[in-house]
């Protein structure tokens, strides 16, 4: 497989090209850009993150063990008590509870949006064009992933759509 | 609408919204230049100056506390009654600046405020540094530190639990959770600055180092979808925390029964100190760092004339807060709480109480004045003064409540030593090595927000431009 690099002026031309593109049936699509581009998912044709399912799960699962350590430690396994009170009390269990909801939310959006974004991964492809390092700074790129034999088709119909810069680059280039 | 107009709500908007929170539109290059600039350029004098002296100072925290563990807390100036002083002082004080820059990168973050842009790394970068130097404070306080992770629950050859019913132990999940989640928050929202860092970077070294630590993001709108998400979740998250921690916190005194402590305006009074002093370490530490590296296109007096509100704002929640404390030592007809405020004002400590009074109170109450608020030198003086203000507040209520309690026969008196005043320095200087080592290998500045701000406000400016030629036409 390849990847088909190209630089774009304007972020509207960026999106024609990728509709454009997935007419033709080149799915594996994705823009660079330095800061989120509003409209890139629609015309890239993503779909909508399960970050937000991971944090809820993640919320859920801290609550309850927060919730339950504290029942099972303090009320059934080692009772203390303190001044004849009850020995599971639950106002006392809600600042923990909270706590840890929010802690096991935190790190599993985290790792969540690691993972979905397949990271960390520090050697990719396209990081081998050089004229690619602009992506984070300055410049709108459009990456197309195809079978060697099409990537020169792909090249021409880019530079067809307005792209300033076509570059391609090899999967086993390394 | 007539040119004329025109021009005079132009004039007026200015008035109402105030500078701008971007001089100039400099494009995405010139924007990661001059934000890049402090990491790339040589190592400077004043840094290095700088650098020396808190390495110097953290020297002394490390033998302050070397010296705590050798001999005991008994080297402290602590004694019965005042069991609890510059430990818990210091450890409120820090975790309290941390919290306004939760505010600014979290809560303004929902609100969609676009002045917090330019300075939340800043301030989230100041949460993580001092949320790390309040840690050490209970811990060192323990008497003996080396069985600290006792708090947490695990399963011991003792085979008992830590007992959930104590606000201490809250205290130990509250601080933790924060620390974790605030450095999750900054370092996720470091990444596309970590990685343009590594693209942008002339020497091979940087480019691995950065590379590294940008784990391989490469702006794909694939991420994006991800990342935005995410962001906003964990600043979600952080709103509600930073509340819950401050007041946790105030719980380890308010559910005391002593008077002065024991008193349901806690936490609320607790919460809005902590953002006022944290704002005013915003502005100690933001002020010469914008001069220092030439930021003034990005850190406008928009945002000082902002953080001057917001510490007038909460300047006089805390001023309400002292007020409310005294009318209920007054209302409630309990002596002891009324003697409590009595003995403040007039005490052995009331030098402080007054000064207190004066740095919280009196202070910000220039900013009034729209004029003082965008006096740099004049913000400067008054950041410092509420810094410590802040620190005297949490001196006045641990000490003062503590030192004359309920039987006169108990009463004593308390005076720090020489270790006491080596840690509180020790960790000023262990701060501001931490900031220095910051702003040194880092963007203090998030370069990709800065560019989605300029394009969001080029975009608003073409919208207005747009309505304003239809309705003249």
């Amino acid at each position: 497989m390849s990847y088909v690099l190209a630089e774009f002026k304007d972020e509207q031309v960026l999106f024609a090209a990728a509709r454009r593109l997935r007419e033709l049936g080149h799915l594996s699509l994705d823009a660079h850009s330095p800061y989120p581009l509003h409209g890139a998912e629609e015309a890239l044709g993503l779909k909508k993150s399960v970050v937000p399912l991971i944090g809820l799960i993640g919320a859920l699962a801290g609550a309850s063990t927060g919730y339950l350590m504290q029942f099972w430690m303090n009320g059934i396994d080692f009772a203390i008590n303190v001044g004849n009170r009850l020995p599971h009390s639950p106002p006392t269990n809600i600042p923990i509870t909270f706590e840890l909801a929010v802690l096991f939310s935190a790190v599993s959006i985290t790792i969540g949006l690691f993972a979905l974004s397949g990271f960390p991964r520090t050697h990719h492809p396209v990081f081998e064009v050089e004229s690619f390092r602009t992506a984070t700074v300055d410049a709108l790129w459009l990456s197309v992933k195809v079978k060697e034999e099409e990537a020169p088709g792909v090249e021409d119909e880019l530079r067809r759509l307005g792209a300033k810069d076509v570059a391609r680059v090899s999967e086993d280039t390394r | 609408m007539s040119v004329e107009t025109r021009e005079l709500t132009a004039a007026a908007r200015l008035e109402l919204e105030g500078p701008p929170v971007l001089v100039g539109r400099p494009d995405d290059r010139q924007v990661t230049n001059a934000l890049f600039e402090p990491v790339w350029q040589r190592t400077r004098r004043g840094w290095l100056v700088l650098f020396g002296i808190s390495f110097a100072l953290t020297g002394l925290l490390l033998a302050a506390m070397s010296y705590t563990f050798a001999v005991g807390v008994g080297t402290w100036g602590n004694n019965i009654p005042v069991a609890w002083a510059f430990g818990i002082i210091n450890f409120v004080w820090w975790i309290g600046i941390g919290h306004a820059g939760t505010l600014i990168s979290a809560i303004l973050l929902l609100f969609q405020q676009k002045w917090r842009t330019s300075i939340n790394r800043f301030t989230e970068a100041m949460t993580l540094f001092a949320v790390m130097q309040a840690g050490l404070f209970p811990i060192l306080h323990l008497g003996r530190p080396w069985f600290a992770f006792w708090l947490f629950p695990y399963p011991s050859t003792l085979g008992l639990w830590p007992n959930f019913k104590s606000a201490l132990i809250w205290d130990v999940f509250a601080v933790s959770t924060y620390f974790t989640v605030s450095l999750l928050f900054w370092y996720v929202g470091l990444v596309p600055d970590l990685a343009a860092l590594r693209d942008a970077s002339k020497s091979k070294a940087a480019r691995i180092a950065y590379g590294i630590f940008a784990l391989g993001w490469r702006g794909a709108a694939s991420h994006w979808r991800h990342y935005r998400i995410a962001y906003l979740l964990l600043a979600g998250l952080a709103t509600p925390l930073v509340l819950s921690v401050h007041t946790v916190v105030s719980f380890d005194f308010a559910i005391a029964q002593l008077p002065g402590w024991h008193t349901t305006i806690f936490p609320p009074y607790f919460v809005a100190g902590a953002i006022f002093s944290g704002f005013a370490m915003v502005l100690t530490l933001v002020i010469p760092a914008r001069r220092f590296f030439g930021f003034h296109n990005f850190i406008t007096e928009r945002h000082l004339d902002n953080m001057a509100k917001v510490l007038l704002v909460t300047g006089m929640m805390v001023s309400y807060g002292y007020l409310c404390e005294h009318f209920i030592g007054w209302y409630g007809g309990n002596k002891y709480e009324a003697y409590v405020f009595l003995n403040r004002e007039t005490g052995p400590y009331a030098p402080l109480y007054w000064l207190m009074l004066f740095c919280n109170v009196v202070v910000p109450q220039i900013f009034w004045w729209p004029k003082a608020r965008r006096k740099v030198g004049l913000l400067f003086v008054a950041s410092l003064l509420v810094n410590v203000g802040m620190w005297t507040e949490r001196f006045i209520i641990i000490v003062t409540s503590l030192h004359r309690d309920f039987l006169p026969s108990s009463w004593a008196l308390y005076k720090p030593t020489i270790v006491d005043f080596s840690l509180l320095s020790g960790t000023i200087g262990f701060f501001g090595l931490l900031f220095l080592l910051f702003l040194r290998f880092v963007p203090s500045v998030s370069a990709s927000e800065v560019k989605e701000l300029r394009r969001e406000l080029e975009h608003a400016a073409h919208v207005s431009g747009h309505t304003a030629k239809g309705t003249s036409a």
